[in-house]
């Protein structure tokens, strides 16, 4: 890594840090100023005032936002996230870690699979062009896409599981077999979208000079095809790959909800609902972290790849 | 074909063979690396039992709600962490399964003949898990905890508030509460402020119940992960979000259970495709999903068992707003739906349909209480004679949003209440914690709302929603008849002439039509053939210890 690169790096790092900022400030004051009220949720229907007022007590609710603010970022530096009012007695950090790790890890597993058969279904339906091949690939994944997951699971569950009793349903882990049909699940709506993306990658690569003279020289297609086009034409997934990482971290509603996974999409949802201020600031500042690293890494990525990127960034 | 295609294509099938072995590696790679956390004990749990399917063994498996609170019967407020922690803990009384007060662990009680003192003599045979007997220190410790506003617990106040010197304590103006006095080991007062018939009731609820000092000192944090408590299981294991596997309590003195575990499943998932699937032994169904489970042929009839629940879905009037503070407005409204027909049309006949506030299993039930009944005539009437006749205002009819499936029986009252009156109501469904907001301030019109029994006592349902002077009464209603009857029947010591005065105060109330009374609850299960003594027990109570599983069955 040249010193202009590093340079660079540091820069964009140093950028990252006031936008977090100003992100963690407006979600504070923003579910504050939402009508919903933790207190409120919490006592439901068995309100009394008395017990209230113990409660906002308990959670500091009962100082002006901007002394919670403080003591928020204070707790946050210590690594503490604070405390959620849904889950009565658990942290934050009790509430989503495990939760965001589940679904990480079956995010991962779906993300491998779909670019695993994305992009030779990509490179295929390119190479395919001209013939009915190209056409009925991309349509077979495009259906498969446009199905919603809520159709497509109850079926799946009954077929598979009650008639030919190759899976269970129930939640026993991330790597029992009964999580390869969420995994699969999914995976498969986001392959026509990474197979249509190479697909005219390729295409593109494909009238580049240097195939052309790749071929002239007499070159194996096969050899043409891996090394010449290929590894090209991978070169624009960079961001596609970037910017679906953190997006693996988010969990699946349908699929959590239908199989039971104890993931952070039903939280996320439920805590926004309750509301659950210091669970919803969490994943939001999470969230948010992740998109600016990975946005981060996709541009030094292009540094790396391509000089003219750095040195423009450093003329504006 | 041509040579193109032919490699293309096998140039297709190898890379989707070295796609799925990408997948199979990262998998391999990893597995064994899934660290188990929070508390498990024994081995990790093996879900699908026994060669014999899940009949086959001893375990009770079935779904569970997660809990909304950790296992700390202070915090618990709602009905399915009152679940958990009703089989964990105990307390000086609990409910058997006809609801009748029975001994826990205190053996027999005095109360004085002022109703005020209540003398309970515990059980000596009484241990928590770990074997520590339990003392009249002990629940000193465990009700003055409750009552301490640091610990801001919800039920304190409401169900504990009679106790002299809780709500000093709560308001942080006393160190002590002064009305729970340990006489001697065995021996333990406590003293209320007025006499309360429904107290021994109240203190079945989990915020009475017993908890180890010793342990809550020991791991202040950690404790809830596997309380130390005296119920008939005890936890093994508890992973949020995922699952809760109690294990039975071998010196649990009134009786010990006859499954060795429960396991709760906390993720959901499609239960019906589950049961039918032998994964689990029960299966809460949905209302929307009946007609499936319902229908003659479908192999699920079989196994459908409709469990009766203390709780009464209504629509509530503010009587304070217009139109609703016209009595004859509302009497209107409550005679212009024909809640029979709607049962029989939206709900397969599969509620209850409700004709007083009272449910049937709550003692001082009286079958001969009854509201408004269906009649469009007199109903057309009674707008017409109103104040508000020819000049009716906008009514907006409020519920929460995330009520699932109000949506068609809202839409039922809309349509009848516009053809049989004329009159038009909008419905909007609102978030909950906006809802909320809506009865606190009491700023609604009329709502969609409901209740779900804490204790059988009729104070829970009628006095804590209609007296003038309760924080749950949301509706703007005092009748000083109605007051006067309840205030007498809260210290009244004659449990008939108690439920008498309950029993006139409802039809006052129903009269009032304050709210038009819909549906008792029922909740709808499957249950396994092999699942013996099934409990259906309509409010939160330790039950699992009846359950049998008849291995013969399947």
């Amino acid at each position: 890594m040249g010193p202009g690169l590093l340079a660079y790096t540091i820069r964009r790092v140093l950028w990252a840090i006031p936008v977090l900022f100003a992100i963690s400030i407006i979600v504070f004051w923003v579910l504050r100023l939402a009508p919903g009220d933790p207190v409120d949720s919490l006592m439901g229907t068995r309100y009394n005032d008395e017990t209230a007022a113990a409660v906002r007590k308990k959670y500091g609710y009962d100082e002006p936002v901007y002394i919670q603010y403080v003591k928020y970022m204070q707790n946050l530096s210590h690594g503490d996230l604070g405390v959620s009012t849904r889950h009565q007695g658990f942290t934050v950090s009790e509430v989503i870690w495990p939760k965001i790790k589940v679904s990480s890890q079956l995010g991962a597993m779906a993300l491998v699979i779909t670019f695993a058969l994305g992009i030779p279904i990509g490179v295929y339906a390119a190479l395919a062009r001209g013939t009915f091949l190209d056409p009925l690939t991309i349509s077979f994944w495009l259906a498969l896409d446009a199905v919603p997951a809520f159709v497509v699971i109850p079926i799946a569950q009954y077929y598979l599981a009650v008639k030919m009793g190759w899976v269970g349903l129930g939640w026993e882990g991330v790597w029992s077999p009964n999580a390869i049909l969420p995994v699969v699940i999914m995976s498969l709506p986001g392959v026509a979208g990474v197979a249509r993306f190479m697909r005219a990658s390729v295409i593109s690569v494909m009238a580049e000079d240097y195939v052309r003279t790749a071929r002239a020289k007499g070159l194996r297609e096969r050899t043409i095809v891996i090394t010449h086009i290929t590894r090209n034409a991978l070169l624009p997934m960079i961001t596609v790959i970037g910017l679906s990482l953190p997006g693996i971290t988010a969990g699946a509603l349908f699929t959590e909800q239908y199989f039971g996974i104890p993931g952070i999409a039903r939280e996320s949802l439920a805590a926004v609902t309750a509301p659950d201020f210091d669970v919803v600031l969490a994943l939001v500042l999470f969230g948010s972290t992740l998109f600016v690293i990975a946005n981060i890494v996709i541009d030094v990525s292009y540094a790396i790849i391509d000089p003219r990127v750095r040195v423009g960034t450093r003329r504006g | 074909m041509s040579n193109r295609t032919l490699t293309l294509m096998m140039g297709f099938v190898a890379v989707l063979i070295l796609a799925v072995g990408v997948v199979f590696v990262v998998v391999l790679a990893s597995s064994g690396g899934d660290d188990s956390s929070g508390a498990t004990d024994d081995k990790p749990t093996p879900t699908r039992k026994t060669a014999g399917g899940i009949c086959g063994g001893n375990v009770l498996i079935i779904p569970g709600d997660e809990p909304n609170t950790v296992l700390d019967p202070i915090q618990v407020g709602d009905v399915s962490t009152a679940e958990y922690v009703a089989e964990i803990f105990g307390g000086l009384v609990t409910l058997d399964l006809q609801l009748n007060v029975k001994p826990d662990i205190a053996e027999k009680w005095d109360i004085s003949p002022d109703g005020k003192t209540y003398t309970f003599h515990l059980r000596q045979d009484v241990v928590f898990h770990n074997g520590r007997r339990v003392t009249a220190d002990d629940f000193k410790y465990s009700l003055e905890r409750a009552a301490d506003p640091a610990n801001a617990s919800l039920q304190v106040l409401p169900y504990l508030g009679g106790i002299v010197g809780v709500k000093e304590r709560f308001a942080n103006k006393a160190t002590e509460v002064k009305g729970v006095r340990v006489i001697d080991e065995k021996t333990l007062q406590i003293e209320l402020e007025e006499p309360e018939d429904f107290f021994l009731a109240e203190l079945t609820y989990p915020v009475a119940y017993v908890v180890d000092k010793e342990q809550i000192k020991t791991s202040p944090r950690n404790w809830t992960q596997k309380p130390n408590g005296t119920g008939p299981f005890r936890v093994a294991e508890f992973k949020a979000a995922e699952r809760i596997r109690l294990v039975r309590n071998d010196r649990y003195h009134l009786g010990v259970a006859k499954v060795d575990e429960v396991i709760f499943e906390l993720g959901g998932g499609s239960v019906s495709t589950r049961f039918e699937n032998d994964e689990i032994h029960v299966a809460g169904v949905p209302l929307l999903q009946l007609d499936a489970v319902k229908a003659g042929n479908s192999p699920l009839s079989q196994f459908y068992k409709p469990q009766p629940e203390m709780s009464l879905s209504y629509i509530a009037f503010n009587v304070k707003q217009a139109p609703f503070d016209d009595p004859k407005v509302r009497q209107a409204f409550a005679m212009a739906v024909d809640y029979k027909n709607i049962n029989e049309n939206l709900f397969f006949n599969a509620l209850r349909v409700a004709d007083g506030v009272l449910p049937p299993e709550m003692p001082g039930y009286k079958e001969s209480i009854a509201g408004y009944k269906y009649d469009p005539v007199k109903a057309k009437q009674l707008i017409a004679e109103s104040k508000y006749a020819g000049k009716m205002p906008a009514i907006t009819l409020k519920y929460s949003g995330a009520a699932g499936g109000g949506g068609d029986l809202l839409e039922a009252l809309q349509a009848d209440w516009q053809d049989v009156l004329g009159v038009t109501v909008d419905l909007q469904g609102i978030d909950p914690s906006a809802y909320l907001r809506e009865r606190k301030k009491k700023t609604f019109q009329v709502l969609a709302d409901g209740w779900i029994a804490d204790y059988p006592d009729p104070e829970n349902f009628i006095g804590k929603l209609f007296s003038g002077s309760s924080d749950l009464n949301v509706l703007n209603y005092a009748n000083p008849d109605v007051d006067r009857l309840l205030d007498q029947a809260r210290s009244e010591r004659d449990r008939t002439k108690r439920l008498a005065m309950y029993n006139d105060a409802e039809q006052k109330i129903l009269d009032d039509a304050v709210v038009i009374p819909q549906f008792w609850g029922v909740a709808h299960y499957l249950v396994k053939d092999c699942v013996k003594n099934w409990p259906s027990a309509p409010i939160p109570i330790p039950k699992y210890r009846y359950v049998e599983i008849d291995t013969t069955k399947k």
